[in-house]
């Protein structure tokens, strides 16, 4: 990665089609992905590649998003990573969840492509600030 | 105290003494009659005859000498006659004198008569002599001396007879008047002993008994500790003052005794209530054990369950430590021998037409004590349900009214033990339905996630094409993926207001109430609309009076008012005008959302609440919605114990108003 000042996002979700739109957007809007489709490979890459941000989804099979959220801020080396959660869900004590396991922010599903490139961008600013 | 002072004595001695002064009297009286009768018997039968007959004597004698002396003075044989008639009435008259005579007088009498026989002698001489002759003259003179001897021994028996009837009259006053006397004196006295008596006896009776009469009042009014004094008074007052206070003592008893009954029936009916508000079978039989022990003061309260009934341990029992002791026995025998209602007891051996226990429950009644024993059945809705089983160590006997308590607790044991078998049937419902609930919302949730994913796939790549991610579009295309994106959200919408309608419904979604200002949830939601407001030309107003605190759960209240107002714009007209006002009335608060849009068709206003209704004018002018949004306010606004209420004219508007109670 060196001296190039491109972003590195992961993106872990197990539905192709979202992990494509997701990782198209994020392309499109001059970051690099990394798309995997489950909990275990989203710790692995992390770990490996040190990404500055996940995307993460809630429901995912084996490991869930939170699951790998907390994993990551339990490992020193991948405490500090911004991370934003895809949640299907609406209830409270999901969002908790997320966050208690150590969230940045978390968006809804069904989200708009624009509102999440908004919100990862806001991240990164904040974190860069 | 004196020797006796009984009022009946003092009555006895009066009324002798009275009985006395009259008998006394009346001996008097009669005294003094007899005395009387003697007085005037003297007077007639003595006195006055001889009186007579002396006069009689003297008026014959007279008779004779003045017809001798007349014959004699004169030659008249006519003289002479009288006194030869004089002669022959002489011996009758000398002789009834004497007769008549008593001894004080005889002698008297005796010297008459020897004076007359003289006389008489002298006159028979002078009768022969020729008359008016010196001889005759002679003989006159010589017989007058002897016959005024006569006359004065004549007057002198007159004299005397005279004095005697004088002597007896005046006796006779003297009786009368000291009889008059004595007779006064005894019935003053008797008057006198009479009134002392009275004055006595109603002294010694009359404030005694006042006494013990104001005791008897007083106790009716209610001074049941005050007695009357036995010390005081006659005899008769005190054995009455005697026998009140016995019988004050008696009602006492009596009294204390229907107390301590009624106190007893009060713990057995407060037991009774304590056991019949358990919930739990075992802690129902676990106060009716605990608390007959205490209440009834029996030494071993056993409760048994008939199997099948309930799966609580056969034995539950007793205030010591007898359990696995002598009760051990007792506790493993059944109860299939008791019938709903039944009653035993070991002391008594009337038992028509109920049960009676076998042989191995009465040996173990005999092995836990030998005291006595009652088994009571503890009914439940006609049905034996078990025994509830009262031993004392030793006497008294279970009492038919210790029966009857405890006949009363095992009553309420059985309707407790029902009711408690009921409500656990129903927990275990409950239970059923909670967990039934909760696949049902796991369902939704999974449905709406499953729903989710493949929408968002949708919206996302409609998106990005609408952003020309992929290439410009041609105006066809751009229209066509609009209608794809709006009925994406569409779909989005009613995804989500299924939810929540579906959450609400099942009650995982329970209000949590707590004091909300809704002047805050007003301005909040204000402030969330006023992007949609905007975009459609329409201006909001709010009419609020605040603080307007209510009891509510605030994200339901925001919900409400998101649905109501985001509706009201859908439906306003560009330079419309949404007004929300808000206040307070008694013990309500009134929330009205006003819109002067396009209104409801009268006909379809009684339908709005349902769920997918939408109205004929919205659908005709393809403005979105899911048909949800009234029906969840409707739930949540029943949930909160509140009332809604819409009206509306067509194309004037509609105001829709909600009614929530302060607490």
């Amino acid at each position: 990665m060196g001296g190039t000042t491109v972003t590195v996002v992961l993106v872990a979700d197990d539905d192709a089609d979202i992990r494509d739109l997701v990782a198209f957007k994020l392309e499109q809007a001059g970051l690099e992905v990394i798309a995997v489709e489950d909990g275990q490979a989203a710790v692995e890459q992390a770990k490996a590649r040190r990404p500055t941000l996940a995307v993460l989804d809630v429901s995912m099979p084996g490991l869930s998003g939170i699951d790998v959220c907390r994993m990551l801020r339990a490992d020193p080396a991948t405490s500090g990573m911004l991370i934003i959660m895809l949640t299907a869900r609406v209830q409270e004590q999901d969002v908790e969840g997320g966050f208690s396991a150590g969230a940045d922010d978390y968006v809804t599903k069904p989200f708009s492509p624009r509102e999440l490139v908004t919100r990862i961008q806001a991240l990164l600013s904040r974190a860069r600030a | 105290m004196r020797r006796d002072r009984s009022v009946g004595s003092l009555l006895t001695r009066a009324f002798g003494v009275l009985v006395a002064l009259i008998v006394c009297s009346g001996v008097a009286q009669s005294t003094a009659l007899v005395m009387q009768h003697r007085v005037v018997n003297e007077l007639s039968t003595q006195v006055q005859p001889l009186e007579l007959a002396n006069a009689q004597l003297r008026g014959v004698l007279t008779d004779a000498q003045r017809g001798l002396r007349g014959y004699l003075l004169t030659g008249d044989g006519q003289l002479l006659d009288t006194y030869h008639v004089a002669r022959s009435g002489y011996q009758l008259a000398g002789s009834r004198l004497r007769d008549l005579a008593h001894d004080r007088e005889r002698d008297a009498v005796a010297r008459q008569l020897a004076h007359a026989d003289a006389w008489w002698i002298i006159a028979e001489q002078q009768r022969q002599a020729p008359p008016r002759s010196t001889v005759a003259a002679d003989y006159v003179n010589r017989g007058k001396p002897l016959f005024q001897a006569f006359v004065a021994e004549n007057q002198a028996l007159h004299g005397d007879l005279e004095t005697r009837a004088a002597e007896l009259h005046r006796r006779s006053a003297r009786l009368s008047i000291v009889t008059t006397v004595v007779v006064i004196a005894l019935t003053v006295l008797a008057a006198v002993t009479a009134l002392l008596a009275a004055v006595v006896i109603r002294r010694r009776i009359t404030g005694p008994l006042a006494r013990v009469v104001s005791i008897i009042d007083r106790r009716r009014s209610g001074e049941l500790e005050i007695r009357a004094d036995a010390s005081e008074g006659p005899t008769e007052i005190r054995a009455v003052a005697q026998a009140i206070n016995d019988m004050a003592e008696e009602g006492d008893r009596i009294r204390g005794a229907e107390k301590d009954v009624a106190r007893q029936r009060a713990e057995v009916r407060q037991l009774g209530y304590r056991i019949r508000s358990h919930l739990r079978v075992e802690e129902a039989i676990q106060e009716a054990v605990r608390g007959l022990a205490d209440t009834i003061g029996a030494d071993h309260v056993l409760v048994r369950m008939a199997p099948g009934q309930t799966d609580v341990p056969p034995l539950v029992s007793l205030r010591d430590e007898h359990v696995g002791g002598v009760l051990k026995e007792l506790a493993d025998c059944d109860v299939s021998w008791l019938r709903s209602g039944d009653m035993w007891s070991s002391e008594d051996i009337d038992h028509e037409g109920q049960g009676v226990p076998p042989e191995d429950e009465r040996r173990a009644c005999a092995a836990a004590g030998a005291g006595p024993v009652l088994t009571v059945a503890v009914s439940g809705s006609d049905e034996c349900l078990g025994a509830l089983t009262v031993i004392r160590d030793d006497k008294p006997a279970w009492s038919p009214m210790e029966a009857r308590l405890v006949e009363s607790v095992a009553a309420d044991l059985g309707r407790g033990v029902h009711h408690a078998r009921l409500y656990e049937r129903e927990q275990h419902l409950v239970a059923r339905l909670q967990e039934v609930d909760t696949a049902k919302t796991d369902f939704m949730s999974t449905v709406s996630h499953e729903l989710r994913t493949p929408l968002t796939s949708i919206a996302g790549y409609v998106e990005l094409l609408l952003d020309a991610e992929a290439g410009e579009l041609t105006p066809p295309q751009q229209k066509m993926l609009e209608v794809i994106g709006r009925n994406t959200r569409r779909l989005r919408e009613l995804i989500e207001d299924m939810l929540t309608l579906s959450k609400i419904e099942s009650g995982s979604l329970r209000p949590s109430r707590k004091p909300v200002d809704l002047v805050k949830v007003v301005e909040q939601a204000m402030a969330a609309i006023a992007p949609a407001a905007a975009k459609g030309q329409v201006v909001l107003r709010t009419e609020v009076d605040g603080p307007l605190e209510l009891h509510a759960d605030p994200e339901q209240l925001d919900r409400v008012l998101m649905n109501l107002l985001s509706n009201a714009v859908k439906f306003s007209r560009p330079d419309g005008t949404v007004t929300v006002s808000a206040r307070r009335e008694g013990d309500e608060v009134h929330l009205s959302v006003a819109d002067n849009g396009m209104g409801i068709p009268p006909s379809e206003q009684q339908a709005l609440f349902a769920r997918f209704f939408r109205a004929s004018n919205a659908i005709h002018k393809a403005i979105p919605g899911t048909g949800l949004g009234l029906a969840i306010v409707r739930t949540i606004v029943d949930n909160h114990g509140g009332r809604i209420a819409v009206k509306s004219t067509e194309g004037a508007g509609t105001t829709v108003t909600v009614r929530l109670p302060v607490h």
